[in-house]
């Protein structure tokens, strides 16, 4: 009960915050080279921070307990390069391409299934020998925990989470203030039509997205699963439900990512940004085939974008960090290759 | 007021998934002259922020942003003249 109603509230509000704050990290990683655009970026990292010091201070309190996912740096390495190259392919990271969904692009349901069907094979089908074998011939672990910045120093979890939000945080602050621009006063709306019908600054998304990754880690833990937000997990539960593979259940992550499509169909609902848009049968083949990469990768490397970035670089898990390092690599060639290359030929 | 004003150019990016919007649109105004007017019809929310928010850096101009309804936007933009 504790996995359904948690799982599926949690997850609506997820949604609802992915579609306001347009919440994309593959649009956060590619737009900073492609368009020189860092606003959605500057978005992630506060959610990153927000987790960083929340669930620092969550596990203090005893509410949950730190769970770094496992390094194993072949895996992470490869499973992250082609998680990149396959999300700017599909046009959205695993959680932009659920929230879209909900928002009705049909673009975004191509890539969704593509990234269920690759993640199921990897994960339980034909694929499963590559994985098992970059992760097993390349795991390393500090004795019987997997590794992070905190441990692999014999440091306390706390102090290395608080110390480093605290100079990301002042760098950040210190960089802002310098090249502070005299930005133009946003207009004066009522609060209600700010959540509700504007798209969210990129302060608020981060902050938001942070406080629910918070909450998911919280909500995700009385179900017995210990883990912050993840999406693929979620979709491979499912898969397996409908497959009827035998002891499959749908577990908190599965009620979640059903709940992500609900909470941005309502958000686009009331926004009136709900819409069917079909993007041709070449776009759908095109992130149909990045949604299979991304599959691929994100059980490869044992983590998606929010296993990895949202929820696991905030746990200060190496496994994570290079997980993260090789999506944005892999982004960024792929945005190069794509978008950036043919644009300067011509 | 941008009723008056007629399009040089109407480029129809609706359906369209992300950054096509954004990477269309940028690469129509490259290739007009200056003065010239590109009308862009878009149904994607994160581009209908993100194209006015970038059109700066390439020396554009918005002239106006309207709803049309729903998710449906048109943009008006004068082009910088980069040919």
């Amino acid at each position: 009960m504790t996995a359904i109603l948690g799982g599926l509230f949690v997850g609506v509000l997820f949604g609802f915050a992915l579609q306001r704050g347009r919440f994309c990290m593959n649009s956060a990683i590619r737009d900073a080279i492609l368009l020189k655009d860092n606003t959605l970026l500057k978005g992630v990292i506060v959610a990153v921070l927000v987790g960083m010091v929340g669930f620092a201070a969550m596990a203090m309190g005893g509410l949950v307990k730190i769970s770094p996912t496992a390094f194993f740096w072949g895996a992470n390495l490869v499973g992250g390069f082609i998680f990149g190259i396959g999300m700017v392919l599909a046009g959205g990271c695993a959680s932009g391409v659920t929230y879209r969904t909900g928002e009705g692009m049909v673009g975004a349901l191509s890539a969704l299934i593509g990234l269920t069907t690759a993640a199921t094979l990897t994960a339980i089908g034909f694929l499963k020998p590559i994985k098992d074998y970059l992760q097993t011939s390349t795991k390393i672990m500090v004795g019987e925990a997997n590794p992070t910045l905190a441990n692999i120093f014999g440091l306390p979890h706390y102090v290395v989470a608080f110390g480093l939000a605290a100079i990301i945080a002042i760098i950040w602050i210190v960089v802002a203030l310098k090249n502070r621009e005299k930005g133009e006063k946003g207009s004066k709306v009522s609060l209600g039509k700010a959540i509700f019908k504007n798209g969210w600054s990129w302060l608020a998304a981060g902050i938001v997205v942070g406080l629910i990754n918070m909450l998911a880690f919280y909500s995700s833990t009385l179900a017995g699963r210990s883990y912050p937000l993840a999406i693929t997990s979620g979709w491979i539960g499912i898969t397996k439900v409908v497959l009827a593979v035998p002891e499959a259940k749908m577990g908190w992550d599965s009620y979640m990512v059903l709940g992500i499509i609900a909470g941005a169909f309502i958000a686009a609902l009331i926004a009136g940004e709900f819409k069917i848009r079909f993007p041709g049968w070449g776009m759908l083949a095109q992130t149909f085939a990045g949604g299979l990469l991304m599959g691929f990768g994100a059980v490869t490397s044992a983590g998606c974008n929010v296993t990895h970035i949202l929820s696991g670089l905030p746990q200060l898990g190496i496994g994570s960090l290079v997980g993260a390092i090789s999506i944005v690599l892999g982004a960024w060639l792929a945005a190069y290759l794509i978008f950036v290359r043919p644009q300067n030929a011509k | 007021m941008s009723e008056k004003i007629v399009p040089t150019k109407t480029l129809n990016v609706c359906g369209k998934i992300c950054p096509y919007p954004d990477m269309d649109t940028m690469t129509t105004l490259k290739k007009m002259n200056k003065g010239e007017i590109l009308e862009v019809l878009l149904d994607y929310p994160l581009s209908v922020e993100r194209i006015p928010r970038n059109l700066k850096k390439q020396g554009h101009k918005l002239i106006s942003a309207e709803q049309i309804s729903g998710p449906n936007h048109r943009l008006l933009i004068e082009a910088h003249g980069l040919k």
